[in-house]
């Protein structure tokens, strides 16, 4: 059937909201294409009202009118717009002349929405309710609000209401009293204050502090006046919530609150086993993968977080924590956020070495050496065995970092392992592995080193390693490696001068290190030295001894 | 029309409609000719003519409960509440719908308008004066309400009822749903209770009548819809916003839940209650918030519906129950429910007391309790909605008439609308209503109330009435 050519106008308005409701679901606000389907269906409502003040359209359950002519119709359950609109009682919809953009696009978000998946709570009335538009005006047909049974309640209930018809006599008698009782005193109206208004502002503002938290107060009242287990186990559950809720909406003070007041309930001798019991279990709720994760969100959320609070929170953490906390270390994406954690990694991670050390299995590098680093400021012995097998990962970063840990913690678990890599094949590691015995600073690191700077073919190395071999034997300043470098100095060849020079220098670098005046004599014999490497550093190794600088 | 356009006409729209107000309002109280009101008037005019100097008019609407300005709606200002509420009564009262300001307003055309609107309230068609004498003036014109001239009364009272069981359908429907762990629907909650906003907001004193009857069978129920009305139609009068009002009305419809817990055998026994039993019946705040958090989960909304279902019993000086070791004070949504959970629960047959009041006497013992019990300020707004002879109070008139308070008058508390049940002949009837407000020609009131009774000690079925 043909229809008018404002039902065709009408008709186009509807096929571009349907258009707009997919679009604006999957573009982002910011988005060109989210703009110009925005601009698009504005347009259309602008030519529209050019000749009209406004569009009513009736909605039907599969089909919708305009001016009694069918202008959609979807008999599908899917993507049906009128059944969208149907189900929830709409029965009409009128968009007025004065429609604006911003409400065009609230009202295309509103219908966007994604009722069956996203949890929400309301309806598209109940959206459009909200929004309270203004020139987007409906209708509803409330009769769907009472179940189906209970259609004629409102008809029963009134009738059954009236049926106790007021005895005359009653009534009669009533009239007889009204002329014997006392006259009326009444109370009457208050008359309302500029105070008291200013009373009721301050009121509604404090109205809009959270709410969570005295939530809290209820439940822990609810524990204390506990008849029976399940008032406990309750109170627990909802406890749990709240914490969720809460740190879903990036609030860690409330589940710092909860925890206080758990402790209370553990410290306080009158409490019976059975709540102690359920009070203990709130920490591990609070090391949960799902609380991890959204405190994960919030520390990469860019909220100022307070280190007081970040820190009480932590102080809550117990061991089950660590193991989501490795998961998101790897995941968060800021500097910031990352750091956070590692803090405290550091500090819960005491509690649990082994759980600790099971982040060094972790696929992702970057988390490896921060656990590398977490057990290095721990500075618990137990870490070593684990720490081991961190010098062979893969990943040089990795390698270094563990390298390091083993030469803070010593130990002598750590030093064969050590003495491997000062003869790996990358010089990084043998310059790291030789920083990390200097760091260890006991006699078998020193006699390694001696040893290996004594080794033939040391002379060979790169002079960077050299430099770092002996400022690492610089640590130990005892006559020993007084007396080595000595003999370093006065060692004399023929053959390889030039890599002898870079030893010698190396010697007399690590003379200025050690502090030893009785050096000086020897590095000045070195300062006339016609060999330009040979005067620089003795040169700088005597102004160190003299200056220390 | 930009965000900035819609600023601004909003902030035109609230200086108008309050500087209008304040006239109105000194008008009242002082001579027309008086300082104090010639200096509003010229407030009023500066604001006006800078608007309509281009030579257009602008157009005061009154539609529902909201005032528009050439058709734009202006918001509910907590700053000029008083004036907002005041403006609204006294359209209504004299039935004006619309008053257009032409350009060039004088302040002799403001006099015309004060004339008329003072006539007027004194006239038995206070839309005639007002239109006989502001015909005086080029300058204004003004238009009847709307729903007066629709003459929709009678259907409106139909649509109230609707939402009125419905609501407590909906409550029954939820509490036998809970009872039988069944999974409850929260979306047809909230629409029920923005329903019962809306109608609120446009005919509050119609819903407000809907609560006085308390003749139903299942009183929980209907207590709970009682309690939520109350509760909105306060929170309407302290200026909360639409969604906060759906909000109150939503925790305030579930402040009693945790009733269902109690034994049937306890929360219907006809005799008083023992010891024991009060124990129980003490618990259902505890249950309520189990109830609630069990339903929901934990969110904003259900962490004040348990909050409410917690407190509001325990009283503004936390003298009632539950008892606990600290608590701070009462959720303002707490101490609003606790009002309209007394007045419905006092004024009803089926409470713990056992005694029914007359509204009169509720009200009463509830004035001896705002600043220990209740809070005294929230009280303040309270008994200025549900008015000094509340809806269902029976009254015997100077005219030797005996009635029923039908329509509270916000504006002459002491005026309410009457609906007859016995005449001046002593005999039984049902109806007129008639409008205490009325007066003969020489200014003297037709009918005034000498005497309240209490319609629950004769038995006198107020749906029988009101309904």
């Amino acid at each position: 059937m043909e229809i008018s050519e404002e039902s065709k106008e009408a008709r186009d308005i509807i096929q571009n909201l349907i258009k707009s409701k997919k679009t604006i679901r999957m573009y982002p606000q910011n988005n060109p294409i989210y703009a110009k389907i925005l601009e698009d269906s504005y347009t259309r409502f602008k030519s529209f009202f050019d000749y009209h003040e406004s569009i009513v359209l009736s909605i039907k359950q599969n089909s919708i009118l305009y001016d009694n002519e069918q202008i959609y119709y979807n008999p599908d359950k899917e993507d049906n717009l009128a059944l969208f609109f149907f189900k929830d009682g709409l029965r009409e919809l009128t968009f007025k002349k004065g429609l604006m953009r911003e409400e065009l696009e609230e009202f295309l978000k509103i219908i966007a929405l994604d009722f069956d998946r996203d949890a929400i709570d309301d309806d598209v009335v109940t959206l459009l309710w909200e929004k309270d538009f203004q020139n987007i005006q409906y209708v509803v047909d409330e009769a769907f609000l009472a179940d189906a049974d209970e259609e004629d309640y409102s008809i029963k209930t009134e009738e059954k209401a009236k049926e106790k018809v007021t005895d005359v006599n009653d009534l009669m008698k009533a009239y007889e009293d009204g002329f014997v009782q006392e006259d009326v005193k009444g109370i009457s109206i208050v008359p309302l204050t500029d105070n008291d208004l200013q009373m009721l502002v301050k009121e509604l503002e404090k109205d809009s502090s959270e709410k969570i938290g005295k939530l809290t107060l209820i439940l822990f009242e609810i524990i204390y006046q506990s008849e029976d287990k399940t008032d406990v186990e309750q109170a627990f559950t909802f406890l749990k919530d709240a914490i969720n809720f809460s740190m879903k909406h990036g609030d860690m003070e409330t589940a710092i609150e909860v925890m206080r007041k758990a402790k209370k309930i553990l410290e306080n001798p009158l409490m019976a086993e059975n709540e102690k019991r359920y009070m203990m279990l709130l920490p591990s709720y609070l090391g949960t993968d799902e609380i991890i994760s959204l405190l994960a969100d919030i520390l990469d959320s860019g909220i100022e977080i307070d280190t007081t609070i970040y820190d009480e929170f932590v102080a809550h953490l117990e061991k089950n924590a660590i193991e989501p906390l490795i998961k998101y270390l790897g995941e968060l994406k800021t500097i910031r956020a990352r750091k956070n954690v590692i803090e405290a990694l550091i500090s819960i991670g005491k509690k649990d070495i082994q759980a600790l050390s099971r982040g060094l299995d972790d696929q992702r590098w970057y988390v490896v050496r921060n656990i590398i680093y977490i057990l290095r400021r721990i500075g618990d012995r137990r870490a070593i065995d684990y720490l081991l097998k961190t010098v062979k990962h893969s990943d040089i970063r990795v390698r270094k970092e563990g390298i390091k840990a083993l030469g803070d913690l010593g130990g002598k678990e750590g030093i064969q392992t050590l003495r491997e890599c000062l003869d790996d094949t990358d010089m990084q590691i043998r310059v790291a592995a030789a920083k990390s015995f200097a760091s260890i600073g006991s006699e078998a690191p020193k006699r390694i080193l001696l040893d290996k700077i004594a080794e033939k073919s040391f002379k060979d190395k790169d002079f960077e390693e050299k430099k770092e071999f002996f400022e690492a034997i610089s640590r130990w300043k005892d006559p020993e490696i007084f007396d080595f470098l000595v003999k370093i100095l006065k060692t004399k060849s023929f053959f390889g001068r030039a890599k002898l020079y870079e030893s010698k220098a190396c010697a007399l670098l690590c003379l200025g290190l050690l502090g030893n005046k009785d050096a000086l004599p020897l590095l000045y014999k070195y300062q006339d030295s016609g060999n330009k490497l040979l005067r620089d550093f003795s040169l700088s190794a005597i102004k160190k001894l003299e200056y220390g600088n | 029309m930009g965000i900035k356009e819609e600023r601004e006409i909003q902030k035109h729209g609230q200086d108008i409609i309050n500087q209008f107000s304040v006239i109105l309002r000194t008008a009242q109280i002082h001579d027309p000719a008086n300082i104090a009101v010639m200096t509003a008037v010229e407030r009023f005019l500066s604001l006006i003519n800078q608007l309509t100097e281009s030579g257009t008019s602008i157009n005061l609407e009154l539609v529902g409960e909201y005032f528009y300005i050439d058709e734009t709606r202006i918001r509910y200002s907590m700053e000029y509440l008083l004036n907002f509420d005041f403006l609204i009564r006294e359209f209504k009262r004299r039935e004006i719908g619309k008053i257009v300001f032409m350009s060039n307003l004088q302040p002799k055309d403001i006099q015309i308008f004060l004339k008329a609107f003072i006539a007027a309230g004194f006239s038995d068609t206070p839309y005639e004066t007002m239109s006989d004498i502001t015909g005086e003036s080029d300058n204004l014109e003004i238009s009847r309400l709307q729903k007066i001239l629709e003459g929709e009364q009678v259907d409106v009272r139909k649509v109230i009822k609707k939402v009125y069981f419905n609501a407590v359908s909906y409550t029954r429907g939820v509490m036998t749903k809970i009872q039988a762990g069944e999974k409850v629907n929260i979306k047809k909650a909230k629409r029920v209770v923005e329903s019962m906003v809306d109608h609120i907001l446009e005919e509050e004193n119609l819903l407000i009548g809907m609560t006085a009857i308390k003749e139903y069978d299942e009183y929980t129920y209907h207590h709970s819809v009682n309690v939520s009305i109350l509760s909105i139609a306060l929170g309407q009068r302290l200026g909360l916003s639409k969604k906060v009002l759906t909000e109150l009305g939503l925790v305030a419809l579930f402040h009693d839940i945790g009733k269902i817990e109690i034994p049937s055998e306890v929360l219907n026994k006809s005799t008083n209650f023992t010891e024991d039993e009060w124990k129980v019946i003490r618990r259902h705040p505890i249950w309520g918030v189990k109830a609630i958090l069990k339903i929901r989960g934990v969110d904003f909304t259900a962490s004040r519906a348990a909050i409410v279902a917690f407190e509001h019993h325990m009283n503004y000086d936390l003298s009632g129950y539950p008892k606990v070791a600290k608590h701070s004070e009462l959720d303002f949504f707490s101490r609003i429910v606790s009002l309209a959970d007394q007045y419905d629960a006092m004024t009803s047959s089926r409470v713990y007391s056992r005694i029914p009041l007359s509204p009169d006497k509720a009200l009463s013992i509830m004035m001896e309790r705002a600043g220990s019990q209740l809070d005294p300020l929230l009280f303040k707004f309270f008994i200025n909605m549900v008015g000094v002879f509340p809806i269902g109070t029976l009254v015997m008139l100077d005219t030797k008439e005996l009635g029923l308070v039908y329509e509270s008058n916000t504006v002459f508390a002491d005026r309410p609308r009457v609906l007859i049940i016995i005449d001046r002949q002593g005999k039984r009837v049902s109806g007129p209503v008639v409008n205490l407000t009325e007066k003969d020609e020489q200014s003297r009131y037709y009918r005034s109330i000498i005497k309240t009774l209490d319609p629950n000690k004769y038995k006198i079925n107020l749906a029988e009435y009101l309904l």
